[in-house]
């Protein structure tokens, strides 16, 4: 039984995995921009996940910067120039998100967003090389070469592809992230609102919202008050 | 954190106690954390759960290892266990530079074919011929190759001998064996097998794949291209040397060969 083999297939399932969870969240959010219930239940998900999610991209980017030791120090798959630029942006995730997770600080992501939006477009740009969509140039690099991946499972899963999933995933988990926080704080201010209703009068309406109704959409509904407002 | 507090300036001042309302630091009521915390968890078991899959599935003939492909012709040489070289070596080629090449005597190489038959090539053989250096697994050579068949066929290489020499060969490589990718080609030429440490590739200064190399009947380097070259270009260049001529390389068949 060999270990590149049982690699290959964990790192694969793994990364169809994170394609689903992107694919999900993907549809959610599109949904939740035309439809209420959606929305709600777009809420609940960020609810869930929302606490988590900042380990979960730590932990993402944990795995993808071992599988690439593993199989870089390990496989002996020497790494192309490309792969090399997407380690740039990988490596330091898992130290910058771990930092950020230690010290509670939840600019963390936006430390951690550039990485990722260079990770994103250059995973891409590798996978699509090796696909034969885009092209280097009209030679192949004598070592190493960008566009010959070291292994292709399923017919498109390589190196780069799983990159790639990683990358989205990490920035979806950002993205929940950002929109739980900004519902928790909502909710807070909202619950200190309660509290002082003297004040309540001179806080703009975007404090008062939902814990989500502020980030999914609340432009579209002016109108009727919120669910949280309704009940209180 | 502190921007948060200036837009609501009223707060701070009235409840100097909350502090824990302050928008900038972890928020989060404890109501809310405490229904996710299996997620972590969660997805722990999730990923040993994805390990034992994956070791299961490459137990039972599941794993499909992408390299094993096999097929090529019975004890067919696909690395020479030594290349032989004669001459002066060429330098490196870089593209979009005056080839220093040009003018010099091609080195003499000295290895085997695909069949373990002895193949020399190289210097002076009294007509013209080309060397075409190609790795199996290169997408450009595998684009490049239905070219030099097809002219071939149609009599657009006469005059001319061409050699293959397949270099780069690696096993873990995808499109292996070498020799089962120019038999599925139907490749006309002659084969020469470069070694392990790829000496016939090194000897003519090979930067990337497809390389050709071309040679006058005196055993003269007149030119050479790394990179795809376009049909009508090969034509030009096979008739042009066929003919005795100094054939002129295509400016852009070798851009940025890396």
């Amino acid at each position: 039984m060999d270990h590149v083999d049982i690699a290959n297939t964990f790192f694969t399932i793994l990364t169809l995995l994170a394609n689903a969870a992107v694919a999900v969240a993907f549809v959610l959010a599109v949904a939740a921009l035309v439809s209420r219930s959606a929305r709600r239940f777009a809420g609940h998900v960020v609810d869930v996940i929302g606490p988590s999610a900042r380990l979960l991209a730590w932990f993402v980017a944990a795995v993808a910067t071992m599988g690439s030791l593993y199989y870089s120090e390990i496989a002996d798959f020497v790494p192309c120039r490309l792969c090399w630029f997407q380690r740039i942006c990988m490596y330091p995730l898992a130290a910058i998100l771990l930092v950020g997770l230690l010290l509670r600080d939840h600019r963390a992501r936006w430390y951690a967003a550039p990485f990722v939006a260079v990770g994103i477009p250059l995973s891409l740009y590798h996978f699509l090389m090796e696909q034969g969509v885009l092209h280097e140039s009209s030679a192949c690099a004598a070592t190493v070469p960008c566009a010959v991946p070291w292994f292709t499972e399923l017919g498109y899963v390589t190196l780069a592809f799983m990159a790639l999933s990683g990358f989205l995933l990490i920035g979806t988990l950002l993205v929940v992230d950002g929109l739980w926080e900004r519902g928790a704080a909502a909710v807070e201010a909202h619950a200190e609102d309660l509290l002082s209703p003297d004040e309540a009068m001179g806080v703009p309406r975007g404090n008062h919202g939902g814990p989500h109704d502020d980030q999914l959409g609340a432009d579209d509904e002016p109108g009727p008050p919120s669910a949280l407002e309704v009940t209180t | 954190m502190t921007a948060k507090t200036t837009t609501q300036p009223g707060k701070t001042t009235a409840q100097p106690g909350k502090t824990k309302a302050h928008p900038g630091k972890k928020p989060g009521p404890a109501v809310k954390r405490t229904g996710s915390g299996w997620v972590f968890p969660a997805v722990i078991v999730g990923i040993v759960i994805v390990g034992i899959v994956a070791v299961v599935l490459v137990a039972a003939g599941g794993g499909n290892s992408s390299s094993s492909s096999g097929g090529g012709a019975k004890n067919a040489v696909e690395v020479s266990a030594e290349v032989t070289t004669g001459g002066t070596a060429l330098p490196r080629y870089t593209a979009g530079v005056k080839d220093t090449a040009v003018g010099m005597t091609a080195p003499t190489l000295g290895s085997v074919d695909f069949q373990g038959r002895n193949v020399e090539v190289g210097g002076a053989t009294g007509s013209p011929y080309a060397l075409a250096f190609l790795a199996h697994w290169c997408p450009h050579c595998q684009a490049e190759v239905p070219r030099l068949v097809s002219l071939a066929r149609n009599g657009k290489i006469e005059g001319v001998d061409v050699v293959g020499v397949a270099t780069g060969t690696s096993e873990a490589n995808p499109n292996y064996p070498p020799s089962a990718w120019l038999a599925r080609e139907d490749w006309p030429f002659g084969v020469l097998v470069d070694d392990g440490r790829f000496t016939a590739a090194n000897e003519y200064g090979l930067s990337g794949y497809p390389f050709l190399v071309f040679v006058d009947a005196n055993g003269k380097v007149v030119g050479r291209t790394s990179g795809e070259v376009a049909p009508e270009d090969l034509q030009k260049i096979f008739k042009s040397l066929a003919a005795g001529e100094t054939p002129t390389m295509p400016g852009a068949g070798g851009s940025s060969s890396n």
